[in-house]
């Protein structure tokens, strides 16, 4: 039995649009999973699948090894790509108000409000009207109410997107709290390197099909390429490996990808036959070229 | 159904709407004008008695004939008299073409109009010639002043009328021209503020959200819920001022009749608002963007005119045709047709509580349908959803 979110072979389509074609998503309890792909590779599509937004024409959604219910959907906090809040509420309002839907007591729905408005960073914007806050404290309103009933499951749709550098901290906080407190978090978002830095696992959709799933190191390690980079000592030599591709790079250093194969020590070795060198980095792609790879493959 | 999740989503209709400007202005107009009104009315001068002014020329005729003219228009016509004795007749024409007089009373006796007839006055006239007519008939046969004034004492004709209609059917006909005018007017506006809250919800997407937490059907319940609840409670202070006015000026004695039938028509705008808010939401739920409601908006006003128009009809007029009998059955129009025929005093009983027990069901059928509707429209984004795709998915059906 597999603990946490299991999706398996999610088929959907649109009139003459396939959007999903087999989709496979795992989220085990208390882990992030980064879910990636390009814009219409079906993510959102997915994830409301998994909140029973949409229905899907095959495939399963699991929680716990069982099949998801009206019940275990209670327990999901969703924060859905375009911003979904009542313009004319009030901050506290708004969170309280969710909370109620959620089944949580006034008084709880009332606390968690005050309590995550202050956590959002909104501790003084409380009884001011969604409109007239910036689209980035909205976005923190909306974080708000995806946890107001300390939800079991996270699902967050481009949590990031728009967000200045303070609050990208303060929600990869919240994040990480609630995996540490038994929460299972799932986000899309295309800014890999915050993917990269924030995920334990990461599953890549592309054509509404899932292309590849692991850990990050794991992705970053199937790639058949590599990337070697040489700071060079002194002037930069006319050097390049024999079956390297060089790229741009900053002066006193030398880029190139080279196939996975390639044994490091033999590459060094002949770099260093070529001039002095100051510095050598031998290793995996980032995400964001492991992503295009698999994306245009 | 989860009652508590309606009622807390119908107590956010209320909070939010109750809050904004246009409702509190609205409100605020209408509870001034209910109060105002039967003030101003009560202290506004009536313009006298209304009775209908005439000249009369006349032409070599004594003062006899003017008091006799006076005295048998009195009631009916506000009679002034110039003289033109002595006057060329070319000169009574231009009186009478400049509408200076409406009519020329000369000797002998003749009546002179501009071009025809105005029998009101004439009806005056000639009474008053004939009553002369038989004066000087009745003394040549040697009648006495006795005989005379005997033949003379008009007849008492007592009047009684199929379709009495008193003061009392005019405070009950007033009552249900307001009732009629809050049943075409309330569905209106709350149906509107129903329907722009569920595109609201569904252009922020924060239908997604909520969707995570309730089923669409306790969403709309609450939603129309809410506001037929705001409405009537809008309707209850207006209604209070307008009382509150009426009391306060004792401009009118409103019969005890009018006041049992106040229930029934209170009971059928809670129907409309239900009825007609349940539809908005319904057809909001169509369309994705708020300036393409005007698109699906339209089937709301055919039931709701049409009703408005054969209601006002049978308030003045027949409230017993088969026509007007079926549209107080049917849900949609009943809220309009109830109040007139209520007060037209035209409907049994059993009439009353099938037309109510119909609009219940009604209400019930269309919440049920549009719940149907709901689940699928409400995620449905970008081109509105089609008429026959809704026609199947009221049927049960799924769209792609």
């Amino acid at each position: 039995m597999t603990s946490g979110l299991r999706v398996n072979g999610l088929h959907k389509r649109f009139g003459d649009i396939e959007a999903l074609r087999g989709v496979d998503l795992e989220v085990p309890r208390q882990q992030l999973v980064g879910f990636l792909g390009p814009n219409g590779a079906g993510k959102t599509t997915t994830m409301r699948g998994i909140l029973g937004l949409v229905a899907m024409d095959a495939g399963s959604v699991t929680w716990d090894g069982r099949t998801m219910t009206e019940e275990d959907r209670h327990h999901i906090g969703y924060m859905p790509q375009e911003r979904g809040l009542y313009p004319a509420m009030k901050v506290h309002e708004h969170i309280a108000y969710i909370g109620r839907l959620a089944g949580l007591d006034r008084q709880t729905a009332s606390r968690r409000a005050h309590d995550w408005a202050d956590r959002v960073g909104l501790a003084d914007r409380g009884n001011d009207l969604i409109q007239e806050l910036s689209t980035g404290n909205q976005q923190r309103v909306q974080l708000a109410v995806a946890l107001v009933h300390e939800p079991e499951l996270m699902i967050l749709d481009e949590p990031f997107a728009g967000l200045d550098p303070v609050a990208v901290s303060m929600l990869t906080d919240v994040m990480a709290e609630q995996v540490e407190k038994g929460a299972s978090v799932v986000f899309s978002s295309h800014q890999l390197e915050l993917v990269q830095d924030l995920a334990e696992h990461v599953t890549i959709v592309a054509g509404g099909q899932t292309q590849a799933t692991g850990t990050v190191a794991d992705l970053r390690n199937r790639s058949n390429h590599r990337q070697l980079e040489i700071h060079w000592a002194g002037e930069v030599p006319s050097w390049s490996p024999p079956d390297g591709a060089a790229r741009d790079a900053p002066p006193g250093v030398s880029r190139f990808v080279v196939p996975a194969g390639s044994d490091a020590a033999v590459l060094i070795a002949q770099a260093s036959a070529a001039g002095p060198l100051a510095a050598v980095s031998y290793e995996p792609p980032g995400l964001d070229e492991v992503f295009l790879e698999l994306v245009n493959s | 159904m989860n009652w508590i999740m309606v009622k807390e989503v119908a107590a956010r209709e209320v909070r939010t709407r109750a809050r904004t400007r246009s409702f509190r202005v609205i409100t605020g107009i209408l509870v001034a004008a209910a109060i105002i009104g039967p003030i101003v009315g009560a202290v506004w001068p009536d313009g006298g008695d209304d009775l209908r002014e005439v000249t009369v020329g006349l032409v070599d005729v004594d003062e006899t004939t003017r008091q006799q003219i006076v005295a048998f228009a009195e009631g009916s016509l506000d009679v002034a008299f110039q003289d033109y004795t002595g006057v060329p007749p070319a000169a009574v024409d231009q009186a009478l073409s400049d509408g200076d007089i409406d009519v020329a009373l000369e000797a002998g006796p003749t009546l002179v109009w501009n071009r025809e007839t105005d029998f009101e006055i004439a009806g005056v006239l000639f009474a008053v010639l004939q009553q002369q007519e038989v004066l000087v008939k009745g003394r040549a046969l040697g009648l006495g002043p006795g005989d005379i004034a005997e033949l003379l004492t008009p007849t008492q004709v007592e009047e009684r009328f199929a379709d009495e209609f008193g003061e009392s059917d005019e405070v009950a006909t007033g009552v249900a021209f307001v009732g009629l005018m809050l049943a075409l007017n309330i569905p209106i506006l709350f149906g509107q503020m129903t329907m722009m809250g569920v595109i609201e919800e569904k252009a922020t997407r924060v239908i997604e959200v909520l969707l995570g937490h309730v089923r669409p059907r306790t969403l709309l319940l609450g939603k129309v819920l809410g506001l037929a609840a705001l409405g009537a409670a809008q309707l209850v202070v207006v209604v209070g001022g307008l009382t509150a006015g009426l009391l306060l000026t004792n401009a009118i004695d409103i019969p005890a009749s009018v006041w049992q039938f106040v229930p029934i028509i209170l009971v059928s705008l809670l129907g409309a608002l239900a009825i007609y808010n349940t539809l908005f939401a319904l057809l909001g739920s169509l369309v994705s963007r708020q300036e393409d409601a005007s698109q699906v908006i339209a089937p709301v006003f055919i039931p709701l005119l049409a009703g408005f128009l054969v209601a006002n009809g049978a308030l003045v007029g027949d409230a017993e045709t088969t026509l007007v009998k079926v549209l107080t059955l049917f849900p949609l129009t009943a809220p309009l047709l109830l109040p007139v025929r209520v007060a037209r005093d035209v409907i049994a009983p059993w009439e009353i509580a099938l037309s109510l027990a119909l609009l219940v069901l009604g209400v019930g059928l269309l919440i049920r349908i549009a719940g149907r509707v709901y689940e699928f429209t409400l995620l449905h984004t970008g081109s509105r959803v089609s008429w026959g795709q809704l026609l199947r998915l009221s049927r049960g059906a799924t769209l792609d």
